[in-house]
């Protein structure tokens, strides 16, 4: 594959998920006003990864937010692994390793954050 | 509701600022949720990175669909980015607010400077063809594009590390560093540069933003209105930017930035 053609298919790989992430977001917002939360009110709530599944399902503003959140942050993640893919059809292996060091560099990042 | 819309209204301002001044939004978002909304610094600098991220996406879709972005170059060096950028979330953890609120502060002089000097820093260099020096024949060489060849690789890495702390640090892209960088030091022409800089501006902030993730440092009812905010209102400047003066708009973003500097500077210091 030419290289002009993996970055017009990685562009929209990204359009498509950056406007899921932001709607998400927007759903969370939506339901956060909803519900009259005050957004500056103290304590926020953390992340608990063994309430967000029950968060989601009940339609919990927290729950749809961390939702949000977490598809804009991966987003670029998304970018990365559809380039790994692009670049490992076109046998260019020292790109798809340059993706793949990517990854494991940000997968280290959730190691590092769990470990605080 | 009134501080649901105020702090929406807020990240459209930030986003469309930043759009029309060819700056990331983090530079107005963390001193408008310090300064404007009490928050702590480092809390700022969670929400920062996330409206960050928002708005190096849908930039970077744009210019990768467009093919302004060179793939290859951003991705190599975005390795090292994202890993300087993790170092960076650690250290912010580690350094006292106050401290890292005078660092901030200092940024933003800066800033305010290269502005008043009448241009944007991601466009500090009005180059169109970067200036030419005989490229080393291997990997550097793969990298380049139509028209450039890719030079000084290693001080690339060296500023990209850079760039990558500065992000998580100070929940800012970078661009101010990786602009300039590949344009003056690497040869990559202005529009490129620019382009590829926005794209790895996601995975940078991507990897600042984990560490503040999972160690509570995003406020997701802060973090999720004001990000919808700025892609609300980035996408709209983005569309006027052609239509406006901007001259005006830069001086008085200048003084707000100085004097925003000056208010960032005696918080870490009283």
């Amino acid at each position: 594959m030419r290289i002009e053609h993996l970055e017009r298919r990685i562009g929209l790989v990204l359009a498509v998920a950056t406007l899921a992430g932001i709607t998400l977001v927007g759903i969370g917002v939506a339901s956060m006003a909803l519900t009259g939360v005050r957004p500056l009110a103290r304590p926020y709530p953390g992340l608990d990864w063994g309430r967000l599944g029950s968060d989601i399902w009940a339609l919990r503003p927290e729950g749809l937010l961390w939702l949000g959140l977490i598809a804009v942050i991966l987003t670029p993640a998304i970018r990365v692994g559809a380039a790994l893919v692009g670049f490992a059809a076109g046998r260019e292996g020292r790109q798809a390793g340059i993706a793949l060091a990517v990854l494991a560099i940000m997968l280290l990042g959730v190691l590092l954050g769990h470990g605080g | 509701m009134g501080d649901l819309l105020l702090l929406v209204a807020c990240g459209g301002a930030a986003g469309a600022f930043g759009a029309l001044l060819g700056l990331g939004g983090g530079i107005l978002i963390v001193p408008l949720l310090t300064l404007g909304f009490g928050l702590p610094f480092r809390e700022a600098v969670g929400v920062s990175l996330v409206c960050v991220i928002v708005t190096s996406n849908a930039a970077a879709s744009v210019y990768l669909q467009r093919g302004a972005a060179n793939l290859r170059l951003g991705m190599t060096l975005e390795m090292f980015t994202a890993a300087a950028a993790l170092a960076g979330g650690l250290i912010a953890f580690a350094l006292p607010e106050r401290v890292l609120a005078v660092l901030f502060a200092g940024l933003l002089a800066y800033v305010a400077l290269v502005m008043a000097r009448g241009r944007a820093p991601e466009d500090a260099q009005p180059v169109v063809a970067a200036p030419q020096a005989p490229a080393v024949e291997g990997y550097p060489d793969s990298l380049s594009g139509e028209g450039y060849r890719v030079r000084h690789l290693g001080r690339g890495v060296a500023g990209s590390l850079v760039a990558g702390i500065v992000s998580a640090l100070f929940g800012i892209g970078g661009g101010i560093v990786k602009v300039p960088l590949m344009n003056l030091v690497m040869g990559v022409p202005m529009r490129v540069a620019t382009a590829t800089s926005n794209m790895m501006i996601g995975v940078t902030a991507s990897a600042g933003a984990m560490i503040y993730l999972l160690r509570g440092g995003i406020d997701p009812y802060v973090a999720a209105p004001t990000a919808l905010g700025v892609f609300a209102g980035a996408s709209i400047a983005s569309r006027l930017a052609n239509r406006l003066d901007l001259k005006l708009l830069r001086v008085a973003f200048v003084v707000v930035l100085s004097l925003t500097a000056l208010q960032m500077l005696l918080r870490g210091i009283t």
